[in-house]
């Protein structure tokens, strides 16, 4: 039986009107908090996070050198990826079809390449040795244009180049990634790296492209071996010389290298100590001439633009991978791909011969 | 009988107005099947740019498929086939083996498989993987980019507004020819 109220009105009605209006208030409710353009992120739950920030954290202690910011060079080039200093100690750079040269902090040169220039070296005479896309373009110091060496295809890159004496040693990062050892006119004497068992050479693990060498003052060949963590050793002849190898992996403790294929460059300081670069985690790290962990030049949080490639919308650093060089005085020269800029440091007041407030 | 003959008799001018008529409907059909066939040339549809995308994640999520038309892929050429893969291990990977506290994905949708010393391939096991993008973040932060992610053709439904699109905070989404509908990495583009 229906109840009337004393407005006259069926009860349910009333209860018909009531659940009508919750639904459409429940309902409206619902639009409002729908999240159509993603404001409010994925809503997936922690275990899909991928966080580096715990390993990005350097104890301030381990820190050893100092940025001079005033001593800081804008390159002016695109896709800056490369970095030498000759024995006056003036800085060179190479990018996209350019060189820059750098005296006392002052643009002094500039010099087109046919390409995209990665790396490059300079000789005791001022000649420059530059790997432009899969192969070596020589120029006098004055910038003129000396020739071309043969390439190794489309599919290669020459990622670093080291000279010593009548020597230019190349990196090639293509199918089989080996050192290819040149007269200075161009003729390949032999490789280096190659896999043989009796030699005991194992071949170069090198999963991406960085694949640095250089040369130490001690007589021997150093390249990264970046898919094993490590800096090996070899001879002018391609001999590897286990004992002077060292490096190993870790993401959680700073003296190993991170990630899969670290280090991405490196140099020597004149005492022999290394002067290793890290991409994924950016860092710059010193070790002694055996090896051992020394300290940190440059951590993570000095390198925040790096941390944005892949991770943030419009980000303008499509590519990390910090290259390294190091003058007479012991100054290291950090290339920062990201800025566009030759970045200083030197040992902090205390800890070095060299007093950043100098 | 002869008024009869004559109206079964078909004469000229019905076989000329038959004959319009039909070459009409032939031409018309002609027409609708150019038209029908150009517009089916001319068809978008939606694809994830792998040089915009961020894995932010929201992929896994927005779809309006309960299962994401989005997964992740890979290009085999510019793997580095490493034995420490950082899109396969958690940053901070106890051991370099198969075990679930190791990997990075959350589902298990990556497969190692060892090819030889020290060598290993990664495939996708499309079915596990929910298009979350974390195994991105990591061959991206450390290695060559290899592992992106793209909406599969077999799966998306091609919505007029895709809802992922419309909550992707990178713009990455696009409109790409149906007859080109992946937009794949290739060697060159690794970091």
């Amino acid at each position: 039986m229906d109840m009337k109220n004393k407005f006259g009105t069926s009860s349910n009605a009333v209860l018909f009107v009531l659940v009508v209006a919750i639904a459409i208030i429940g309902a409206v409710v619902a639009v409002f908090r729908m999240d159509t353009t993603g404001q409010k992120g994925s809503g997936l739950g922690d275990a899909f996070d991928y966080d580096l920030s715990e390993h990005r954290t350097v104890d301030p202690a381990l820190i050893l050198y100092a940025e001079r910011e005033d001593l800081k060079m804008e390159v002016g080039i695109t896709a800056p990826r490369g970095i030498a200093v000759d024995q006056a100690d003036r800085i060179y750079v190479i990018g996209n079809e350019k060189v820059v040269v750098f005296e006392e902090g002052k643009l002094v040169r500039e010099i087109g390449v046919k390409g995209p220039g990665r790396t490059l070296a300079v000789d005791e005479n001022g000649t420059i040795y530059a790997g432009v896309g899969d192969h070596i373009e020589v120029y006098g110091p004055s910038g003129d244009f000396q020739g071309a060496w043969e390439g190794f295809g489309p599919e290669a890159t020459v990622t670093s180049v080291a000279v010593a004496g009548d020597n230019v040693f190349a990196a090639i990062f293509d199918k089989t990634r080996i050192v290819i050892r040149y007269d200075k006119a161009g003729a390949i004497i032999n490789r280096i790296g190659d896999k043989d068992k009796e030699r005991n050479v194992p071949g170069f693990m090198i999963p991406s492209p960085f694949f640095d060498l250089a040369m130490s003052p001690d007589g021997l060949l150093r390249v990264a071996d970046t898919g094993r963590h490590r800096i090996e050793a070899f001879t002018f002849k391609g001999g590897l010389e286990e004992p002077f190898a060292w490096g190993r992996f870790s993401n959680t403790e700073i003296d190993g290298f991170c990630g899969c294929c670290n280090p991405c460059n490196f140099a020597i300081l004149p005492d022999k100590s290394f002067v290793t670069c890290e991409k994924g985690l950016t860092r710059v790290k010193l070790y002694s001439p055996e090896g051992e962990f020394v300290g940190v030049v440059a951590a993570p949080e000095q390198f925040a633009r790096h941390d944005s490639i892949g991770n943030e919308k419009g980000s303008d650093c499509s590519s990390g991978g910090l290259d390294v060089a190091v003058d007479s005085n012991g100054t290291i020269l950090v290339l920062d791909p990201c800025l566009a800029q030759v970045r200083v440091f030197v040992k902090k007041t205390g800890t070095s011969k060299v007093d950043p407030d100098a | 009988m002869d008024d009869k003959k004559k109206s079964k008799q078909i004469n000229r001018r019905d076989l000329l107005t038959g004959g319009i008529r039909g070459a009409g409907l032939l031409g018309l059909g002609a027409a609708a099947g150019a038209l029908g066939g150009r517009a089916a040339e001319g068809q978008m549809v939606w694809q994830l740019d792998p040089h915009k995308c961020i894995s932010c994640g929201q992929c896994a999520t927005y779809c309006v498929l309960d299962e994401s038309a989005v997964k992740c892929v890979h290009t085999y050429a510019m793997c580095g086939y490493c034995n420490l893969c950082t899109g396969y291990y958690e940053p901070n990977a106890q051991e370099l083996d198969t075990g679930a506290e190791n990997q990075l994905c959350p589902t298990g949708a990556l497969i190692r498989t060892f090819i030889e010393d020290p060598y290993y391939q990664y495939t996708v096991d499309e079915p596990l993987c929910i298009g979350c993008g974390k195994c991105v973040k990591g061959c991206n932060a450390f290695g060559n980019g290899s592992l992106y992610l793209q909406v599969c053709h077999d799966r998306c439904v091609n919505c007029n507004e895709c809802s992922i699109a419309v909550a992707c905070p990178a713009g990455a989404f696009k409109r790409v020819p149906a007859e080109n509908p992946y937009m794949v990495k290739e060697v060159g583009h690794s970091k």
